[in-house]
C-alpha cells in the first residue's frame, strides 16, 4: 500500500510492504540506518523513534500504521551541522560507547525533556528504563541528562 | 521479521464487524500492537489479515461521564497515566498502568489489548476487576455489556465470541475513589513481567485484591473482610490463586510472596 | 615504555579527551554490518536443531528448493569444514549428529529474508532422537554419552591443551604448586564448599551478523561484526583451505561484543552459501533468541574449593577443583579453562595448591569468551569461598583477606614473583572497604534499617587477572603523516565501544607532541591494510597497542628528524619539534614544518628528499613462558590488574527481596590514560556483572531445549537497576612495561561484582548463597534453609552439582 509520512522534517509518499514494521521502513525503504534493531520484540529499546510526538518501538509499529505520522529518528537530531542540546551533552558526558543502544537513548530522551525539562534522576531512568545498553551501565547517560538540565554535574574517577 | 500479511483499518463498526466475518479464521484486531507484533513475529500466529481498530470513530476518547471512565479501544496506559481524571478519580487504575510494561510500550499498548489479550499476568485486568469495570462488547448484531468478572475464562482466553470486539472500558462512577496499591515483584527493577503481582483497594467498606500471575486468569478476590487480621486475608487470597512454577519462579515462592504482598498492603493502604 | 613522568609533565595522558567516535554514533551516521546492505545481496536464514542431541537420519530440500526467490540451500552433508580455535570440533553445519538444541543443520539464501525464512522452514529434517548429557557432572560420568566420540582425531594445539579422547573432557588444566598433602596435614582449619554458576549471555545490543561473497578465483571478502579481524581471517582460511591473501575482512562499526565476538561466528555459513550462490554477497544476522542458542554463550561453572587455613588465618594449602561446561564445542572454552586454572586463587597466595580444571562437553549451546574469561565465575567462588571460610574461623573477612592478600614478594600459583609494581590489591581493598564504611552502619544507615525494615549489610570481594593470551602476542599500529601533518593511526585492534582508541589517541598526541585533534585513528578495521593485531580481548589491547603506538610515534619522529636533518644541515641530535614543525634547538627561527615533509620534502630547486612519512611499531608480549603441562609452572601474565568491590545492600528478610545502595570499585590500573574511558569500563563492567550477579542465567527443560532464550524471561539490567550510588577510583602503581604506565581495566570491572553482593546480602541476613544469580526467590530459600530451586539455573533437574564424582580421574 501507499503512505505518506512525514520523517524528519520530510514529507515521502511510498509504497510499503503491509507486513513491514515502521523499523524497517525506516532503515530500508527510506535508507535511515541509524535506528537499529536489537531484538525486534519490544524489550531492547533500539528501534526508539518519535511518532507524533510520543517514543514507540519502531519493531512494534506497522509501516501501515504510520500512514500521516509525524516521526523523528536520530538522523533529524542535529542541528544542521551542530549536535542537538541532548546529543552535545551525550558526548561530554561520555555516554556513548558502541553507539548502538545511542539512537533510541537519545530518542527517549527527547521526548522525556519536551515535556519535563527539569526531569529528576528518578524520572530519567523511567523514561529509559526501556533502552537497554550493555556497555554503559547507563550512569553516563543520566549523568548526560542531568548535566544538561541543571540538575547535576558529570561523574569523576576519583584517585586514591 | 514478520510473514506477509494484509493491513486493513476499518473506519466503522460496521466494516469491522464485515471485516471480522469475513476473516473469522485468518483475522486478527490490531489495537497498539505490542503483543499481536511479537506473537507474530515468533510464529504464534499467522493471520493473513490484520485488522487495526484505532481508526474507528471514538477509538482514542477517554472521558468522564456520569457513568464513569470510558475508555475507547485505542486508549493507551500512557494515556490513562496522563489524564488528570484517571489520576484524580481512578489512582487504583494508575497505580497498575504505571506497572505495566516501559515507557514506550505504555505509549502504544491499549488497556483493551492488554485485557483481550488475557495473559494471567496482566498488569490492568486487577485494577478492572477490583474497580467492577464493565466491558463493553462490539459486534455485527449490536453491543453486550459484560462485568470483567465475567471476561477471564482462561489462559489468554476471554468471553468474546467470534465476531466480537471490545468497543469499550467503562470503570464505573462508583468506583471513583477508590485507594489503593499494587505490588509487582520482578526479576528486575525495570520493566519486566510479574512473577506475581497484587492489587489492593478499598472501596467504601469492601476490601479488595486484584491478583496477577498467578493462576490461569487474573483473578479477583472480593472475600476478605475488615475484620478478618493480615494472617487471615492472606490465606483467603491465597485460597483464590493457584499458581504454578515456571522461569519466573517456583510456585511456593508465588504463595510466599502472594501472603507476604497481602500482609504489606494492608499495611500500607489504611 | 613506562616512562617514569609525573601527572603534571603530561600533556595529554591522564586527561580527559573527546572520544573520536561519538559524532557519528550520535547522529546514527556510524555504520554497523547490520545496516548495510550490498548490489545483489541475499538473505540467509538457518533450519536449527529443536532437540539437544539427535542423528540427523534425513535432510530434504526439495520442497525449499522449488521456492520463490531461493538462490542456494546447503545441508551439513554438503560441507566438509571444520572449524576451531584450540580443539578443531565443529562443522559449519551439523553432520551427521546435532550436539545442542539451536544448531544449525541446514541454510538457505534467497532475494528477501522472507524467502529464506519460508523456504527454511520448509526443509525437512528427519532426526533420530538421542539421549542428550546435559549437566556437565553428569558428563564426567563413566556411562555418559560422548558428545565427540571422535575427539582423539581432532587437531589441537598441544602446547597448552589435554583432551582425552574417549572422555567428554575437553581440557585438563593441571597445576601443583609446593606440598598440599602436607599444608592440610598442618592446617588448624579446613573448609570444604562448592559453588556454581549457569551459562550466561552476552548480549551485545547488535547480534552477530556477516556478509560475505566468495568471489571469482576464490577472492572472499568479509562485512563481519567482529573483535577480531584477523583471527577470523586466520581461521576462515584454515578452515576452507585458502591462502591469506586470497581473503579480506572488514570490521565497520561494531555494537558491542564483550568475547561474544573475539573468534569466528557466522562467517564460514555466509560463505558457502556465496560459493554456492555463485558469488553473490550473502548477510546473515542473528535474530535475538539466534543470539542465545545458535551462537555461543559463557561457560557454566562448578567449583569445588578446599582450603586449610593455620591458627593465625594465613591459608596454608588449597585444593581447587573447577568443573567447566564448554556446551557442544571447545572453542574459547578450553583457554578459558586454562587461563582459570593459573589464577584460580583469586588475589591471595597459596604455598602449596593443587588444581585441576576440566573443561566438559555437554549437549548445549557451546562457551566461549565473555569479559572476564573464566575470572567473574571463579572469583564468584573464591570470593564466597573466602568469606565463608573466615566466618567459618571466626575472623572478619576483610582482615582474612588483606591476611592472604599478593604482596611484593609473595608467589602465584605459577611462581611468579609479585613485585612493587605488579599492583596494589590491598590498597584496592583497603580502599573499597572505605569507600563503604566497612564494618558497621553509619548512623543515617541505622535510622534507614528502622524505617524499611530491610536489613543493611556489607560486603567486599577482591579480584585479579591477567590477559590469557599465547605468550608471543603480538601487535602492530602505523601512523601515517597526511599532508597537512596532521596524522593517521592504523591499527586492527577493535574499539567496539571500550575507548580504546580514544586513549590510543591520546598516548599518540602525548609521544608525538601534537594536540590530539590532529590525530584521527581510522575506525574501520580492514585487513588488507591495517598491520596485524591477535584479537581484541583479554584486557592486553591498551597495554599491547599503546607500546606498539608509543614505538609507531617515536619512529615517525625519527624519519621526520632525518628530513629535517637533511633539510637544515643539522645533526638530528641539535633538532627538536613542537605541533607544527622540527626546528634547530639553538635557532628555533630555523626550522621545517611537518606539513611541508609530509608527503616527502621539496627543495627550493625542486629536488625531493624524504618521501611520505610514516611511524611503525612492532611490539609483543615480553618474557612470557608457556605453562608447564604437569605443575602449571610459567609465566603466563603480561600484568595483572587488581581490584576490589565494596558494596551495600538492604535485603527484606521476609521475601529475599533487596537494593543494592552503594557500589565502590577500586582498580590498580597503573595509569589511567583516560580517566573517563577507565570509568566506562568500570561501571559498564560493574552493571553487567551486577546481571550475571541478579538475574542471569540460561535455563533449560529436561531434553536440554533452552526455556529463555530472549529478552522476555533473560533479563539484563536497565537504568533503573543501577545502585543508588556508584563509586569508581584508582589505585595507580604504574606498571614498568605499560604505555605511561598503564595495565587493561576492560575486564576486571565485571568480576566479583556477584561474591561482593553475595557478601553483603549474607552480612545482612545471613543467608548463604552458592550459587548465582541471586534471584529474590534464591535468597529466600537460602534464608529458609530450602534447596535451591530445581531448574538449570541452579541445580540440575535430572543430576545435581551434588552428584559429582567424589574422587578426581585418575592421574
Ligand atoms: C516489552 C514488553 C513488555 C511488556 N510488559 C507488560 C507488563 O509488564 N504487563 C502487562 O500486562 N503486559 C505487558 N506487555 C504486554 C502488552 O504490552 C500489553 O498486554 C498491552 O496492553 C497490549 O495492548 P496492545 O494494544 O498492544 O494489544 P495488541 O497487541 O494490539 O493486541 C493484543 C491482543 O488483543 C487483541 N485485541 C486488541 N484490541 C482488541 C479489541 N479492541 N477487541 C478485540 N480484540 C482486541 C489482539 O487481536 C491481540 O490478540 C508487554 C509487552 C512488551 C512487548
Ligand atoms: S528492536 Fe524494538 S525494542 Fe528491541
Ligand atoms: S553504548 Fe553499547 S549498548 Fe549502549
Amino acid at each position: 500500500m501507499k503512505i505518506t509520512l512525514t520523517v524528519n522534517g520530510d514529507r515521502y509518499e511510498r509504497e510499503c510492504a503491509e507486513h513491514h514494521t515502521l523499523l524497517r521502513f525506516i532503515r530500508e525503504t527510506l535508507g535511515l540506518t541509524g535506528t537499529k534493531e536489537g531484538c525486534g520484540m519490544g524489550e531492547c529499546g533500539a528501534c526508539t523513534v518519535i511518532m507524533n510526538g510520543r517514543a514507540v518501538n519502531s519493531c512494534m509499529v506497522l509501516a501501515a500504521e504510520a500512514d500521516g505520522a509525524v516521526i523523528q529518528t536520530i538522523e533529524g537530531e542535529a542541528k544542521g551541522p551542530t549536535l542537538s542540546d541532548i546529543q552535545a551533552s551525550f558526548e561530554r558526558n561520555h555516554a556513548v560507547q558502541c553507539g548502538f543502544c545511542t539512537p533510541g537513548m537519545v530518542m527517549s530522551v527527547k521526548e522525556l525533556l519536551a515535556s519535563d525539562p527539569h526531569p529528576s534522576v528518578d524520572a530519567i531512568k523511567e523514561a529509559v528504563e526501556g533502552n537497554f545498553c550493555r556497555c554503559t551501565g547507563y550512569t553516563q547517560i543520566v549523568e548526560a541528562v542531568t548535566e544538561l538540565t541543571g540538575t547535576g554535574a558529570k561523574g569523576g574517577l576519583d584517585h586514591v | 521479521m514478520l510473514h506477509p500479511f494484509r493491513y486493513l483499518a476499518p473506519q466503522s463498526a460496521q466494516e469491522l464487524a464485515a471485516m471480522l466475518a469475513d476473516h473469522a479464521s485468518d483475522g486478527k484486531i490490531l489495537a497498539g500492537g505490542t503483543d499481536l507484533i511479537p506473537n507474530i513475529r515468533n510464529g504464534v500466529f499467522k493471520p493473513s489479515v490484520v485488522i487495526d481498530v484505532k481508526k474507528l470513530p471514538d477509538a482514542s476518547s477517554l472521558r468522564l461521564g456520569a457513568d464513569g471512565l470510558s475508555l475507547g479501544p485505542a486508549v493507551t496506559v500512557n494515556d490513562i497515566l496522563r489524564s488528570k481524571d484517571a489520576r484524580e478519580r481512578y489512582p487504583v487504575l494508575c497505580a497498575c498502568a504505571h506497572e505495566l510494561a516501559s515507557h514506550q510500550v505504555r505509549n502504544r499498548a491499549t488497556v483493551a489489548g492488554n485485557v483481550v489479550n488475557a495473559s494471567p499476568c496482566s498488569d490492568m485486568a486487577p485494577a478492572l476487576l477490583c474497580l467492577d469495570a464493565v466491558a463493553v462488547i462490539g459486534s455485527g448484531t449490536g453491543q453486550r455489556e459484560l462485568p470483567f468478572r465475567e471476561f477471564f475464562t482462561g489462559v489468554k482466553k476471554t468471553a468474546l465470541k467470534p465476531g466480537e470486539w471490545l468497543d469499550r472500558i467503562v470503570v464505573p462512577a462508583s468506583s471513583a475513589g477508590a485507594r489503593g496499591s499494587y505490588l509487582k515483584l520482578k526479576r528486575i527493577a525495570g520493566h519486566d513481567l510479574g512473577i506475581v503481582g497484587v492489587l489492593f483497594v478499598r472501596l467504601g467498606g469492601s476490601l479488595r485484591f486484584g491478583v496477577s500471575s498467578a493462576a490461569p486468569t487474573p483473578v479477583l478476590v472480593d472475600t476478605v473482610t475488615a475484620k478478618d487480621g493480615p494472617d487471615q486475608a492472606a490465606a483467603t487470597v491465597l485460597g483464590s490463586v493457584s499458581p504454578i512454577s515456571d522461569v519466573r519462579g517456583t510456585k511456593e515462592y508465588r504463595q510466599h510472596m502472594i501472603g507476604v504482598f497481602v500482609r504489606r498492603l494492608l499495611a500500607e493502604v489504611k | 615504555m613506562f616512562d617514569d613522568k609525573r601527572p603534571e609533565e603530561l600533556a595529554y595522558v591522564g586527561r580527559s579527551s573527546d572520544r573520536p567516535d561519538t559524532m557519528e554514533k550520535l547522529t546514527g551516521e556510524a555504520t554497523y554490518v547490520s545496516d548495510m546492505r550490498l548490489p545483489g545481496m541475499l538473505h540467509a536464514q538457518v533450519k536449527k536443531s529443536p532437540h539437544a542431541r539427535a542423528r540427523i537420519v534425513r535432510i530434504d530440500t526439495g520442497k525449499a528448493a522449488a521456492m520463490p526467490g531461493v538462490r542456494a540451500i546447503i545441508t551439513g552433508d554438503e560441507v566438509d569444514v571444520h572449524i576451531g580455535l584450540y580443539i578443531v570440533d565443529k562443522y559449519v553445519l551439523a553432520k551427521g549428529e546435532v550436539r545442542h538444541y539451536g544448531e544449525a543443520v541446514a541454510a538457505v539464501a534467497a532475494d528477501s529474508l522472507e524467502e529464506a525464512r519460508a523456504a527454511a522452514d520448509a526443509i525437512e529434517v528427519e532426526y533420530e532422537v538421542l539421549p542428550p548429557v546435559l549437566h556437565h557432572m553428569d558428563a564426567l560420568k563413566p556411562d555418559a554419552p560422548l558428545v565427540h566420540p571422535d575427539l582423539g582425531s581432532y587437531g589441537y594445539v598441544a602446547a597448552a591443551f589435554t583432551p582425552m579422547p574417549g572422555t567428554n573432557i575437553a581440557n585438563h588444566t593441571k597445576l601443583r604448586k609446593g606440598d598440599v598433602d602436607k599444608g592440610f596435614a598442618e592446617a588448624a582449619y579446613i573448609v570444604e564448599r562448592e559453588y556454581d554458576c549457569p551459562s550466561v549471555q552476552h548480549v551485545p545490543m547488535e547480534t552477530h551478523v556477516a556478509i560475505v561473497q566468495w568471489g571469482k578465483g576464490d577472492r572472499v571478502s568479509i562485512w563481519t561484526s567482529a573483535q577480531s579481524p584477523f583471527t577470523v581471517r586466520n581461521l576462515f582460511c584454515h578452515a576452507f583451505g585458502l591462502a591469506h591473501a586470497q581473503v579480506r575482512v572488514q570490521i565497520p562499526y561494531v555494537g558491542g561484543g564483550f568475547g561474544g565476538k573475539a573468534g569466528i561466528g557466522v562467517e564460514p555459513l555466509c560463505a558457502v552459501l556465496s560459493r554456492k550462490a555463485g558469488g553473490r554477497p550473502v548477510k546473515f544476522q542473528a535474530t535475538r533468541e539466534e543470539e542465545f542458542s545458535l551462537l555461543p554463550c559463557r561457560s557454566a561453572l562448578t567449583y569445588r574449593i578446599k582450603t586449610g587455613v593455620s591458627a593465625e588465618g594465613k591459608i596454608v594449602a588449597q585444593q581447587m577443583t573447577m568443573y567447566w561446561d564448554s556446551g557442544a564445542y571447545a572453542d574459547y572454552a578450553v583457554n578459558v579453562t586454562r587461563a582459570s586454572g593459573y589464577s584460580a586463587s583469586g588475589p591471595y597466595e597459596i604455598p602449596n595448591a593443587w588444581v585441576d580444571a576440566y573443561t566438559i562437553y555437554t549437549n548445549k549451546p557451546y562457551g566461549t569468551a565473555y569479559r572476564g574469561f573464566g575470572h567473574v565465575e571463579f572469583h564468584w567462588a573464591v570470593e564466597r569461598h573466602m568469606e565463608l571460610v573466615a566466618q567459618a574461623i571466626g575472623m572478619d573477612p576483610l582482615l582474612f583477606r588483606l591476611k592472604n592478600a599478593l604482596r611484593p614478594g609473595s608467589k602465584t600459583l605459577t611462581g611468579e614473583t609479585i613485585q612493587k609494581n605488579t599492583g596494589n590489591v590491598v590498597a584496592c581493598i583497603e580502599d573499597a572497604a572505605r569507600r563503604i564504611h566497612y564494618g558497621d552502619l553509619t548512623p543515617e544507615e541505622k535510622e534507614r534499617q528502622k524505617q524499611t525494615g530491610w536489613k543493611i549489610g556489607k560486603g567486599v570481594a577482591a579480584l585479579h587477572k591477567a590477559p590469557a593470551m599465547p605468550p608471543f602476542t603480538a601487535t602492530a599500529v602505523i601512523l601515517k603523516m597526511n599532508e597537512d601533518g596532521s596524522v593517521l593511526v592504523n591499527l586492527a585492534l577493535t574499539d567496539y565501544g571500550q575507548g580504546t582508541y580514544t586513549s590510543i589517541r591520546q598516548i599518540v598526541a602525548e609521544r608525538l607532541g601534537f594536540p590530539p585533534k590532529k590525530i584521527r585513528v581510522a575506525f574501520e578495521n580492514d585487513t588488507d591494510r591495517d598491520p596485524y593485531d591477535w584479537q581484541t580481548v583479554a584486557s592486553k589491547g591498551l597495554v599491547l597497542s599503546g607500546n606498539a603506538a608509543i614505538l609507531a610515534a617515536e619512529d615517525l619522529l625519527k624519519n621526520a628528524y632525518d628530513v629535517a636533518a637533511q633539510a637544515l644541515h643539522a645533526n638530528p641530535r641539535d633538532l627538536a619539534h613542537d605541533g607544527e614543525r622540527v626546528f634547530l634547538r639553538h635557532h628555533p627561527d630555523k626550522g621545517v614544518s611537518f606539513s611541508s615533509m609530509a608527503v616527502g620534502l621539496a627543495l627550493p630547486n625542486g629536488n625531493g628528499i624524504g618521501g611520505p612519512l610514516i611511524g611503525v611499531g612492532r611490539y609483543i608480549a615480553q618474557g612470557l613462558s608457556n605453562l608447564n603441562k604437569e605443575t602449571g609452572e610459567g609465566t603466563p601474565a603480561l600484568d595483572w590488574t587488581f581490584g576490589a568491590h565494596g558494596m551495600i545492600v538492604e535485603v527484606n528478610e521476609e521475601s529475599g527481596e533487596y537494593r543494592v545502595l552503594k557500589v565502590a570499585s577500586v582498580y590498580d590500573v597503573g595509569r589511567a590514560i583516560n580517566p573517563d574511558m577507565v570509568r566506562g569500563q568500570a561501571i559498564g563492567g560493574m552493571m553487567q556483572g551486577l546481571g550475571t550477579a541478579t538475574c542471569e542465567g540460561y535455563i533449560y527443560d529436561k531434553d536440554g531445549r533452552l526455556l529463555n532464550p530472549s529478552f522476555t524471561d533473560n533479563k539484563i539490567p536497565t537504568a533503573k537497576d543501577l545502585p543508588l550510588e556508584v563509586e569508581c577510583a584508582v589505585v595507580e602503581t604504574p606498571q614498568i612495561d605499560g604505555p605511561y604506565g598503564a595495565r587493561g581495566v576492560g575486564e576486571h570491572s565485571m568480576i566479583s561484582v556477584a561474591p561482593a553482593l553475595g557478601n553483603a546480602i549474607q552480612k545482612a541476613t545471613g543467608a548463604e548463597l552458592t550459587h548465582m544469580p541471586m534471584r529474590f526467590e534464591d535468597v529466600w530459600r537460602a534464608l529458609e534453609n530450602r534447596e535451591p530451586i530445581d531448574n538449570w539455573i541452579t541445580k540440575s533437574p535430572v543430576g545435581s552439582c551434588r552428584s559429582a564424582p567424589e574422587a578426581r580421574p585418575k592421574e
